[in-house]
């Protein structure tokens, strides 16, 4: 039932296997979240989340303490 | 499916984190059980060379545990020249076979020990581990004074025999067991390794080796000795030719 | 200074932040007080004492303990108790669940350091904890996950920020590896010690797989997370880009769980394993400096507040740290450097470069960014926060150093060969070599314990300070309810 495996211990197969495997799925991501231009504006506003609970909130940082 | 579902589902961020997380491991960490060739069989004479531990070295190895030796010493020599000269023949996976868990360690504050067995006295050991710069005073290891006074415990060793046959050690309960080890490792070996005989052979062990020079208790010394002078000299280097075993690695 | 915010501690679950906060300092100052005696150990033996308790041997796992699941763990409790909350605008689910893993944890932490001391360990690096702690903790993390995913159920943004992502990941794996890594079987019922399940190559494919894991998600991932929260919170813009946030996230996760097997080059385990696992440490660079870019680059056209904010300075000097040992560890996976590099000291100068460089400063900053908004007060004070940044980098700085000099000389030492071919030291020769590195590296320890007391006493005064103006508050209430 494993006997499969015993395919990966062959370092000739085992290293264009990682690499094939790898850089495809990177490839992949990279595709998906860089291709189009509304996807990306839409991931890009995510980053405001940490802000979106802000009001009330008093800052300790100095430059805006001391005002 | 778009990965907007898979951000704004908790379900599928879970389970996709889960498949991707778990290849590695798998693919590196399941062959192991599989190949044959990963853990050699070492045989001289048709007999296993390489036995699990007698009881007295079995509690020895318990106290090197305790005492977190492995912190500071491996039992792992590597294939280069300078390991060769300082320590001997590169470590073999089917030395460690029974280690339950292994003790390779990480980090040589101290030497290698995976071959430091008779290469020392059991004086040499006993004084070093009360004081190890009495011996090597540049040595920064600390001293364990107390291994000799204490009295070692062994009323337990039978559980203890039991719980690694549990886990795969070939320690024998049943005559059929014990037969199969006969044939494995030749009666003498096989005599030690049955459970019932456990409290019997550790004694007759400890007295016999006067692991630590007094004769007249059983103390965790003799326990500890006896484990280091068994580390590394099962497989007799000498019956195999160079090279036997590169074929392993 | 009056803009109270009483709608915040009903709206959000901050006690348990506050608890696991101020365990996070506590840990933080014992863990690192054992560390500093036991690299004193190592420079004058005599402080062993022949008391079997304190020996460097038992009292190793108590330091390794405390401040990777004392400090780092309470601080990780900490903070992603507070983020899901705070990126998700709802309150922590589970009360009594949330508590129990304050007692878990804490208890499980407590106890293992103890029964270390009494010489109970399962011998296992990063994972000594006999059987019965181990099953608190296992316990404990299954609480963990059940609150974290019905948190972010019932968040009320529609996206999981990406925090929670690596929180997640890391919840997830350690899960796994705590579970398959602790597999023994027990002596008895009634006894601590136990056997593990694997022996041997496997044992140890199966410990470093674990071993850098921890590594990997513990003190990496779970940081990620705490980092993408609190530099854009701290520095006051958005993270750089999110899009490089979610193939950092995936990348990360995906190669670190195969680069365990560097830990054993050149050693019984077979080659294909650990040439698999050199590979992907090599690939694993990427993501890691695409993490760090990101996040140091969030600060680009402020860099000004450098300058002035030392909660920022923790968080880039961190960031910093972490590229630079991110970059040191795919070196040490190298086959040919790891020949030299491994058992010696430069591994241990390399995980503290992670460890207190990245884990304990982003730690720290995100900590002094907590506190105030916890206790509903200002830091009592910024000139101690400012001394703490720079006892802690001149500590890494010393103890980094020395543990190269002393890995990298013991290393040329120990494969020295005089001209007839002989080995021209003896181990022992290379021991004594490495005494004025250890009091280096001691020294080292000592500026960056000294750092995290002043914390400790900041953190102190703080509390104070919130609670008195608290008390001032709600008297000044009183009265005008009494005067109405």
């Amino acid at each position: 039932m494993f006997e499969w495996f015993k395919w990966f211990t062959s370092m000739e197969n085992t290293k264009p296997f990682a690499l094939v495997l790898f850089f495809v799925t990177f490839i992949g991501i990279v595709l998906y979240v860089y291709s189009n231009k509304q996807r990306g504006d839409r991931f890009e506003s995510y980053k405001n989340i940490p802000f979106n609970d802000d009001e009330g909130e008093q800052s300790t940082h100095p430059e805006e303490v001391n005002k | 499916m778009k990965h907007e579902t898979i951000e704004t589902n908790a379900g599928w961020l879970i389970a996709l984190t889960l498949v991707v997380i778990s290849i590695g491991g798998l693919v590196e960490i399941v062959p192991l059980y599989f190949i044959d060739s990963t853990v050699e069989t070492v045989k001289v004479a048709g007999k296993d060379v390489v036995r699990p531990y007698t009881p007295l070295e079995l509690r020895g190895r318990d106290i090197y545990q305790r005492e977190g030796c492995y912190v500071c010493h491996s039992q792992m020599i590597r294939p280069f020249r300078d390991e060769a000269l300082r320590y001997g023949h590169y470590s073999l996976a089917a030395e460690s076979q029974f280690d339950h868990p292994f003790q390779w360690g990480s980090k040589r504050t101290g030497p290698d020990l995976a071959r430091v067995g008779k290469k020392y006295s059991n004086q040499w050991h006993t004084q070093h581990l009360i004081a190890p710069r009495s011996v090597v005073p540049e040595s920064i290891m600390p001293n364990y004074p107390w291994l000799m006074n204490k009295s070692l415990s062994y009323k337990d060793i039978g559980n203890r025999m039991r719980a690694l046959k549990m886990v795969g050690v070939p320690y024998a309960e049943t005559q059929a067991e014990y037969d199969a080890n006969v044939k494995r490792y030749g009666k003498e070996v096989a005599d030690q390794l049955d459970i019932n005989k456990a409290e019997e052979n550790l004694l007759a062990q400890a007295k016999n080796g006067n692991y630590d020079g007094d004769i007249s208790s059983i103390s965790e010394m003799d326990a500890l000795v006896a484990y280091l002078q068994v580390l590394g000299t099962m497989v007799d280097f000498k019956q195999f030719e160079d090279g036997h075993f590169a074929e392993f690695r | 200074m009056a803009n109270v915010t009483t709608q915040s501690p009903e709206q959000y679950n901050y006690d348990i932040v506050r608890l696991f906060t101020i365990m996070t300092v506590v840990w933080g100052v014992l863990g690192m007080l054992v560390g500093v005696y036991i690299a004193s150990e190592l420079a004058w033996p005599f402080l062993n004492f022949d008391n079997p308790a304190i020996t460097f041997g038992r009292l190793r796992p108590v330091h390794t303990t405390l401040v990777i699941f004392g400090f780092g763990g309470s601080a990780l409790f900490a903070t992603s108790y507070y983020v899901v909350q705070r990126t998700c605008q709802t309150r922590l689910w589970g009360e009594g669940l949330a508590k129990f893993t304050f007692l878990g944890w804490n208890g499980a932490v407590g106890l293992a350091a103890v029964s270390y001391m009494m010489g109970y360990t399962q011998a296992r690096e990063y994972a000594e904890m006999v059987w019965p702690i181990d099953l608190l903790i296992a316990v404990t993390w299954v609480a963990y996950l059940v609150i974290y995913v019905m948190t972010l159920r019932k968040r009320s943004q529609p996206h999981i920020y990406v925090a929670n992502w690596f929180f997640i990941a890391f919840i997830l794996a350690t899960a796994i590896l705590h579970i398959f890594n602790n597999m023994a079987v027990p002596v008895s019922l009634f006894s601590l010690e136990s056997y593990s399940l694997h022996a041997g190559v496997q044992d140890a494919m199966t410990q470093w797989w674990y071993g850098h894991n921890a590594v990997g998600f513990f003190l990496t991932a779970a940081f990620l997370g705490m980092m993408y929260y609190f530099v854009p919170k701290q520095a006051g813009r958005p993270v750089y880009s999110y899009r490089l946030s979610i193939i950092h996230f995936w990348a990360l996760i995906f190669l670190y769980m195969w680069v365990g097997a560097h830990h054993l080059h050149w050693t019984a385990l077979p080659d294909w394993t650990s040439t698999l696992a050199a590979t992907f440490s090599i690939l694993l660079l990427l993501p890691s400096w695409g993490g760090m870019i990101n996040g140091i680059m969030t600060l680009s056209g402020a860099w000004d507040r450098l300058r002035n904010d030392p909660v920022i300075r923790f968080l880039i000097v961190s960031l910093s740290f972490y590229g630079m040992s991110t970059f040191e560890g795919p070196l040490m996976s190298l086959k040919s450097v790891n020949a030299l590099s491994h058992y010696t000291d430069w591994t241990i100068g390399h995980v503290h470069s992670g460890a207190l460089g990245w884990v304990a400063m982003i730690s720290m900053g995100s900590l002094y960014h907590l506190v105030p908004r916890l206790w509903e007060t200002k830091m009592y004070s910024d000139r101690l926060i400012n001394i703490h940044f720079w006892l802690a980098t001149i500590g890494i700085v010393l103890y980094i150093s020395a543990m190269w000099v002393a890995g990298i000389g013991q290393g040329l030492m120990l494969r020295a060969f005089d001209e007839y071919g002989n080995l021209a030291y003896t181990f022992i020769e290379t021991v004594s070599f490495l005494h004025a590195p250890y009091v280096v590296r001691t020294i080292g320890g000592v500026f960056f314990v000294t750092g995290m007391i002043l914390m400790a006493y900041n953190v102190y005064m703080t509390i104070r300070k919130g609670k008195a103006e608290a008390a001032v508050l709600e008297a000044k209430l009183a009265a005008k309810l009494a005067n109405a």
